[in-house]
């Protein structure tokens, strides 16, 4: 392999309308790509269908973290209250998921919202500091008015020649290679 | 989204004939009616007043729910709830001035159900100190005032749908709007004081400020319950199968979830404050109902009533997943009928959970009666508002 030249990151298509783009993507979507995405200056509703994306697996990261943050929280009064240092309050007994449902029910908020946070920030492979496609210099019109659709090199599916005639059915204004 | 691409089912009413299940409100109520005297016969006494408030209550809740949706509706200028809007148009506007008449055997035996109306209570102290408010003649007046209002706001708001049918102008929702966002704070107070006036006052020693949203949440989640139902029940074979879709079904689901969760946070702050004040002024009204197998009830409200439904109904999938929402509503529709019976019931049962014929057979009478009326008025007008102007709004699919 050729050091000195670069390594392809994938191939940029550009849309001048939004349902181009869609029509694009559900074409992409029907021939089994996985590591390819779109970009728009705005949401397009009906995008998430035409790509095939299933519901987000931030749920997941929710739930768990909602769960531990629940536990902790029953976890850490029982701890504190009637095990490290029982103490009588109000006459009440050392624990009861009563008055430890408050905390528990604080922490399953907490801990429910972080793990959103960390579960989007990981499925999304964050944080990033450089993208590919930041260099090149038409994409910078996807925050104004063009529309992209780009599919990466290291899909399993992915082959120059193969994947920019089926970009090219698609209709595209025009097909880049973009480098990494 | 342009008016032009709103496509309307060519028949707008809901014709359907000879579905099976049309039978079973006029089945219900020969039931509900034979049952009642089977059980009266059985079991004389009170326990067919109690029973009947029991029942009375439960549909009196669906009653306000559905006022409550159609009055956020117009408030929040909401679109999604715009096909669905008629659903509770009707129910409301059926169920609350029929349930006026309905509400006549609970005033005239009053005096046997409220011991406060006797003088013959334990908490004569208490019932000195609130005369002011809680006396006889109050009490009645009080009720028709309720229902006047009620019977009033549902059927203008009907009204004022069902002129817009015919000429399409959007003055009737600006009209909408504008009583509603006045008056739902009469609707609040109205529906606090009934709560108090027919259940809270079986106790009338009690102390709770919480007792009004915490009939109010079960109300509307057991009526979001029942309109998930009914509009799936209308998407199969009515004129709105074309127009609901995904969207309305999350945003209703998604919504009862949410009122699972309200009911929960409103269940469990009453109890924490008396539980943690722990004064035997309140703390009695819980202690009566910790007693045999009404513990037992309790627990199953913890957890059948909040923690099953709010698991079930975590995932967004689940939301649309049409067999288990009809189980979850069918629970809905159990586990209300249960919480009012775990509010009503200790009175007359001090010893334990008393599930009673009565039960059931008052519940079916109301169910038969208020359901016919429902589908008379239901089949009269179109299903949905025909020229509401955020319709086509509401048709897009997202």
């Amino acid at each position: 392999m050729d050091t000195n030249s670069q390594q392809l990151h994938g191939l940029l298509a550009q849309f001048d309308t939004p349902a181009d783009l869609m029509h694009a993507a559900e074409k992409i979507r029907d021939h089994g790509f996985s590591r390819w995405d779109v970009f728009s200056p705005f949401p397009i509703h009906g995008m998430d269908d035409a790509m095939g994306l299933k519901n987000s697996k931030v749920g997941w990261f929710t739930f768990v973290g909602g769960s531990t943050g629940f536990t902790v929280g029953l976890l850490m009064i029982w701890f504190m209250n009637a095990y490290d240092y029982p103490l009588i309050v109000g006459g009440k007994p050392f624990f009861s998921p009563i008055f430890s449902f408050p905390v528990a029910y604080e922490l399953t908020i907490l801990l429910g919202a972080l793990g959103t946070l960390i579960g989007m920030a990981f499925l999304n492979r964050l944080p990033r500091l450089h993208n590919p496609l930041l260099k090149n210099q038409s994409f910078k019109r996807a925050t104004d008015d063009k529309f992209f659709l780009v599919i990466e090199a290291s899909d399993a599916k992915f082959d120059l020649e193969e994947t920019r005639k089926l970009l090219e059915s698609t209709h595209p204004v025009s097909i880049e290679e973009v480098q990494e | 989204m342009s008016e032009a691409s709103i496509t309307l089912p060519k028949e707008v009413k809901y014709t359907s004939q000879g579905q099976p299940w049309h039978k079973l409100p006029s089945l219900s109520l020969i039931a509900g009616v034979v049952l009642t005297v089977v059980g009266f016969i059985f079991q004389p006494g009170k326990q067919i007043l109690f029973s009947y408030l029991q029942a009375f209550m439960f549909f009196l809740s669906i009653g306000l729910g559905a006022l409550f949706l159609v009055i956020v509706h117009h408030i929040f200028d909401a679109n999604w709830s715009v096909p669905t809007r008629r659903i509770c148009e009707n129910v409301a506007a059926t169920f609350l001035p029929t349930l006026f008449p309905l509400w006549l055997p609970i005033a005239i035996f009053s005096g046997q159900i409220y011991d406060w109306m006797s003088g013959d209570t334990e908490f004569a102290v208490a019932l000195e100190a609130k005369e002011a408010w809680m006396n006889t003649t109050w009490w009645w007046i009080r009720g028709f005032i309720y229902f006047a209002f009620w019977s009033w706001l549902s059927l203008y708001l009907r009204n004022l749908s069902l002129n817009q049918d015919k000429d399409g102008s959007s003055r009737h929702t600006h009209v909408a709007r504008r009583w509603c966002t006045r008056l739902i704070l009469f609707y609040a107070i109205s529906l606090t004081l009934a709560a108090i006036d027919w259940t809270k006052s079986l106790q009338i020693g009690w102390f709770s400020t919480m007792y009004g949203v915490y009939y109010f949440a079960g109300s509307v989640w057991v009526t979001l319950a029942t309109l998930y139902m009914f509009s799936l029940l209308m998407k199969k074979e009515g004129p709105l199968s074309t127009l609901l879709g995904t969207k309305h079904f999350k945003a209703m689901g998604t919504l009862f979830f949410a009122f699972t969760v309200f009911y929960a946070y409103i269940a469990f702050s009453q109890y924490f404050i008396i539980w943690n004040a722990n004064l035997p002024e309140e703390t009695f009204w819980y202690a009566v109902r910790d007693v045999g197998s009404w513990r037992g009830l309790g627990m199953l409200m913890i957890f059948g009533h909040f923690f099953v439904p709010f698991l079930v109904l975590l995932r967004i999938d689940a939301k649309l997943n049409t067999t288990l929402m009809v189980l979850v509503g069918l629970w809905a529709w159990l586990m209300h009928l249960l919480d009012l019976n775990f509010i009503i019931m200790p009175v007359l049962h001090p010893e334990g959970f008393s599930p009673s014929l009565l039960d059931i057979s008052t519940w079916l009478m109301l169910f038969g009666l208020l359901t016919t009326l429902f589908m008379k008025s239901f089949r009269a007008h179109p299903a949905f508002p025909i020229k509401d102007p955020r319709l086509g709004e509401s048709l897009s699919t997202h």
